[in-house]
């Protein structure tokens, strides 16, 4: 019994190791590895876009903040 | 979306993603509300109740009488029910809301299917009800991370595997061009954890294997739920809060590609460096530390990337909240992962194996990076999914400021004592009794942090209820949502 346990964990093992492979496959093919400055910036969008902070304490967001 | 898509649709590899339109960061936000807030709660809860649990072990460590004459309360119970209520209770179910809240986000599309998420929390929480139950009871497994017992864990696993299933729709009907390296580490997770659970599980509870290769799955596991589990949603959170927070791209976007697969192809190996010195081949003791120096390559690119992306920024500490909390874990990711890839040494090893210098440093990386992380993504989601500001500015200085001082005091304090402990444990001329005295110090100093951390989850959950309960004032967006003063920019790269 415990050699089942054992070979289903490999088979498990193998399985992730082959799904992680598999991912880094697929990202290169899409062009998820290309062009990564785009990548950092896909965060931001026009209503929160870069150079605008998003974050303050209550009630003391700067004046002049509308 | 026009109506809510039925789970059979999909599930179906024949439904288009087509259907799916790109959503408003509002409207995703809001259509997380149900199940964040019903993880959100629920952390919280498992915080207070292992915050006590954890004081009540702190203080038997050096006043063994304290609570002595409940079997319930006895040291190996409740410092148990304490590390399963804050890893499975608090850690876990504030993972899930981070998680979901940021899938959803940078999948750009609303939640589907919140019912699973729904199923899944209740699950969860009812297994680890059951669980810290069976603890206390006195029906721990005694096998360290899997100490609850059979009759709690498989819904554990049920609860887990639906949270994955739910990832994996929200990932396939994304509508974001791009893949964020946050949801690379989270969907990783969410995979890595289910695999860990039900192997360790299977091999050392359902079917146990032979003898050291017991200790092997345990130690494989328990350092892999820290790597695999809890590292990877910290570190989505960083990689997402940082830049968000200062409207500034991070640092080198490089960078954190090559720390995601570099985490992913050498943690798991690190975590037999549990075992130096023990009855294993010492080839796989030889691999663990190698693995465990290697790890030094995703520490130090994520450790660039934060750092640098802060460089310039720094004033931004002073008016974000979630921005304190999230550099401070930040900060301290880098330094406990350096500090326990030295720990896994085998000169360094023998010394503070065994010692309270181990207990410093898992709360250095659970708490002082984790811990701190996600605390500072709840104070950046909760008013974007409650429509409402916090309500006091006080309590959010107060708990960053007893947690973050909590945390230094207690992992500075327990790693000196533990060390010296260590030193003198392998001197032979030092009387055993004399080395347990010379623990004292520390550990009461230990106490007294925990006490101060008390004080800061306290002011968290007051805080947090305050917040839910204040009806929500007519015509008041929260300042967030705001359009922002130009010159108040941070400088962009």
């Amino acid at each position: 019994m415990e050699w089942f346990f054992y070979g289903l964990a490999f088979l498990v093992a193998v399985a992730i190791t082959g799904s992680a492979v598999y991912a880094l496959y697929w990202a290169s093919s899409k062009g998820q590895l290309r062009d990564l400055e785009k990548g950092a910036a896909s965060i931001f969008d026009e209503k929160e876009p870069i150079g605008t902070p998003t974050d303050f304490f209550p009630g003391k967001t700067p004046k002049g903040h509308r | 979306m026009a109506s809510a898509p039925s789970l059979a649709a999909s599930l179906s590899p024949a439904t288009s993603s087509e259907t799916v339109t790109r959503a408003e960061l509002s409207e995703i936000d809001a259509s997380t509300k149900a199940p964040a807030m019903f993880f959100l709660c629920s952390a919280i809860l498992w915080l207070l109740a292992g915050t006590a649990f954890a004081i009540i072990a702190s203080f038997k460590l050096h006043n063994p009488s304290f609570l002595g004459d409940s079997e319930w309360l006895t040291f190996g119970r409740v410092r148990t029910a304490h590390l399963n209520a804050v890893v499975y209770g608090w850690s876990v179910n504030a993972s899930f809301a981070v998680a979901l809240w940021l899938m959803a986000r940078l999948a750009r599309s609303v939640v589907r299917h919140s019912g699973l998420l729904m199923l899944a929390g209740a699950l969860w929480n009812i297994g680890v009800t059951i669980g810290l139950y069976g603890i206390l009871a006195g029906d721990s497994t005694s096998v360290e991370w899997l100490e609850m017992p059979t009759y709690a864990t498989p819904m554990l696993f049920v609860a887990y595997a639906l949270v994955g299933a739910w990832a994996v729709i929200t990932f396939r009907f994304g509508k974001s061009e791009h893949i964020y390296v946050s949801q690379w580490y989270i969907l990783a997770a969410l995979f890595w954890f289910p695999w860990l659970y039900s192997v360790a599980q299977i091999m050392i509870i359902f079917a146990p294997a032979r003898g050291t290769v017991q200790a092997l799955v345990n130690w494989w596991f328990a350092h892999n739920v820290l790597g695999l589990w809890f590292t990877p949603i910290g570190l989505a959170a960083v990689y997402y809060f940082i830049p968000k927070v200062l409207g500034k791209p991070i640092h080198s976007y490089y960078l954190s590609v090559l720390g995601f697969w570099s985490l992913a192809i050498f943690y798991n190996w690190a975590g037999v460096h549990h075992l130096i010195g023990g009855p294993v081949p010492a080839w796989v003791i030889t691999a663990g530390i190698a693995a465990s120096f290697m790890m030094v390559v995703p520490v130090v690119v994520t450790a660039i990337n934060h750092h640098l992306t802060m460089i310039g920024s720094f004033q931004a500490l002073k008016f974000s909240p979630t921005l304190r909390f999230i550099v401070f874990g930040a900060v301290n990711y880098t330094l406990a992962s350096l500090l326990g890839s030295l720990m896994a040494d085998r000169g360094v090893s023998e010394v503070v194996h065994f010692t309270h210098a181990t207990v410093g440093h898992s709360h250095h990386g659970l708490y002082g990076f984790f811990t701190m992380v996600m605390f500072g993504s709840i104070y950046y989601i909760l008013p974007r999914i409650l429509h409402r500001e916090w309500p006091s500015a006080k309590l959010i200085s107060l708990h960053f400021w007893t947690t973050a001082i909590g945390v230094i005091v207690m992992v500075v304090a327990l790693s000196v004592v533990g060390t010296k402990q260590g030193l003198d444990m392998n001197n032979a001329n030092v009387a055993f009794i004399d080395i347990v005295k010379g623990t004292l110090d520390g550990l009461r100093l230990r106490s007294y942090s925990g006490i101060l951390m008390t004080i800061g989850h306290i002011a968290f959950a007051i805080n947090f209820v305050w917040m839910v309960f204040t009806p929500r004032a007519e015509n008041s967006a929260p300042t967030l949502f705001r359009n922002p003063d130009p010159d108040l920019e941070v400088t962009a790269r």
